[in-house]
């Protein structure tokens, strides 16, 4: 069975939540997973992961069609690679409207790539009735994002995930030591982590964390895909006996 | 059987986006394996011969021989439904010319279905000219179709004279089709096949094409909403089992804002 092709979107309707963090890290972890990567940055006015992955990130303006075409275009295209967007408060309610009226989540499937969103939760009554009602309206993949930094309020049956077995990523806090290394403008978590100078630091720690979440959310996901095809398989083998049966 | 429709297509001026109208219900009558044919009045240039080339003729709606060619074939015509696309300010003209041939006595007899779609532009003469073209229309399904398709800001004067003219026309059921993203809209035109046509990525000969998704995602959208009006209406039912569209109870004039 071939792999889909994982789209992933980080995204929340408020802002300062961490959502470009959650997209660095995962950008990152993603890295190497051997499929080509490429990102999106849908923050017209800051398009920081752009400015950080120059080569890697596109930074994208979804208020004109021409921008929608740029990015949904590609993304329907991108069967081939891992696609990860960073997708920001402003242009939120747009982004899903459009998705939405073009069908694509529908198209997406058809075609073997897995939209799935990475909702970085915080404890908002509109945030929670905002899940709600995109989770109605998609049929993508949801996984909340609980960044332990935004809030120690996290209440797990705000945010239900698509499948029970999709769980929470957790994002553990971080202490203002290691916020100051990993917001310096070169910084790479990947290149921090190969460098071994000086032992495991508290921000080794940290990064080892969040991977380790990225490991298992990617494990769960890969758990009950196998979990649905196996109990899918069942049904067409029947269906061939009762026509031999005839 | 069912009897033969004819579907007139009008509008008093141009640049109402008939044509559009025009080309969503061949889309729709397509869509619902309605064998359908259709006349583009808009000697020599067509707009909708362009798009739908394998079943319209360009015929000049006032000479003899063009009204024969599409009043006396349609009961031979494979086709069940004929669609008139009338040129800018002849919708009158034609209604009363369908009449002068006896075919608007055709329908009242109930030989034959008379659909109007009557396109309206944004301007009080507008109105003036649903008071003409209805005279005519007493036994035809008559539809006024506003088009926000082109971004119109319509009937945005007096809401008092706008429902003073409406009711005076009882029969007539309003329609409303939606805007379509203007790039859209653009690059169908540049395409130049049917609506349909570019939703499934294709070309005017069936060949694989290469439209955008964003694009292609936006005209089903829009279409589908197009329909809705059309089954709203029960357009379908009308075309089909024609003996009950005129007979069949008047629905009211519905006006969706």
């Amino acid at each position: 069975m071939a792999q889909p092709a994982p789209l992933y979107i980080v995204a929340s309707p408020r802002p300062r939540i961490g959502k470009t963090l959650v997209a660095r890290l995962l950008l990152e972890f993603l890295s190497d997973n051997g499929r080509p990567l490429v990102g999106y940055d849908i923050n017209p006015r800051e398009p920081a992961l752009a400015e950080r992955f120059p080569k890697l990130v596109w930074p994208v303006d979804i208020g004109e069609t021409r921008g929608q075409m740029e990015l949904f275009d590609r993304l329907i295209a991108g069967t081939a690679s891992t696609q990860l967007i960073d997708l920001g408060y402003g242009p939120f309610d747009q982004f899903f409207a459009v998705m939405r009226e073009i069908g694509f989540v529908q198209e997406a499937r058809r075609r073997g790539i897995e939209p799935t969103v990475l909702f970085v939760a915080d404890p908002s009554g509109a945030t929670v009735r905002c899940y709600a009602e995109l989770q109605r309206g998609l049929a993508a993949i949801f996984v909340p994002v609980y960044n332990e930094s935004v809030s120690l309020l996290f209440a797990k049956e705000d945010f239900p995930p698509s499948r029970a077995a999709h769980s929470v990523i957790c994002i553990p806090r971080l202490s203002p030591l290691v916020r100051g290394v990993i917001d310096r403008p070169n910084f790479s978590f990947n290149a921090y982590m190969a460098k071994q100078s000086g032992g495991p630091t508290e921000v080794h720690q940290w990064i080892g964390n969040v991977y380790a979440e990225f490991r298992d959310f990617e494990l769960r996901l890969l758990m009950s895909r196998l979990g649905s095809s196996l109990s899918g398989a069942p049904a067409p083998a029947r269906k061939s006996k009762d026509r031999r049966a005839r | 059987m069912a009897k033969p429709t004819v579907v007139v297509v009008g509008a008093d001026k141009g640049g109402v986006g008939k044509t559009t109208v025009a080309r969503t219900l061949l889309d729709y009558f397509t869509a619902h394996h309605v064998p359908t044919r259709a006349f583009d009045t808009e000697s020599p240039k067509g707009t909708l011969r362009r798009f739908h080339p394998d079943i319209s003729e360009i015929v000049d709606a006032t000479s003899v021989s063009d009204q024969m060619r599409i009043f006396d074939t349609l009961s031979i015509t494979d086709a069940s439904v004929t669609v008139i696309d009338v040129r800018a300010g002849l919708l009158s003209p034609t209604l009363r010319s369908l009449r002068d041939i006896g075919f608007l006595d055709a329908v009242k007899k109930g030989q034959l279905t008379l659909v109007i779609f009557h396109i309206l532009g944004s301007s009080i003469a507008s109105l003036n000219e649903i008071e003409e073209t209805s005279s005519f229309a007493a036994d035809a399904r008559y539809f006024l179709v506003k088009n926000f398709i082109n971004n119109t800001s319509f009937f945005e004067w007096d809401q008092a004279t706008h429902a003073s003219y409406f009711r005076k026309f009882k029969d007539a059921v309003e329609i409303s089709i939606p805007k379509l993203n203007e790039m859209a809209f653009e690059q169908v035109e540049l395409a130049s096949v049917p609506f349909l046509t570019f939703v499934a990525n294709k070309g005017l000969k069936g060949e694989a094409a290469n439209y955008s998704f964003v694009l292609r995602g936006y005209v089903r959208h829009w279409l589908g909403n197009v329909w809705a009006e059309y089954d709203r209406v029960k357009l379908n039912e009308i075309v089909s089992s024609g003996g009950l569209a005129t007979s069949g109870p008047r629905v009211q004039v519905v006006s969706r804002s």
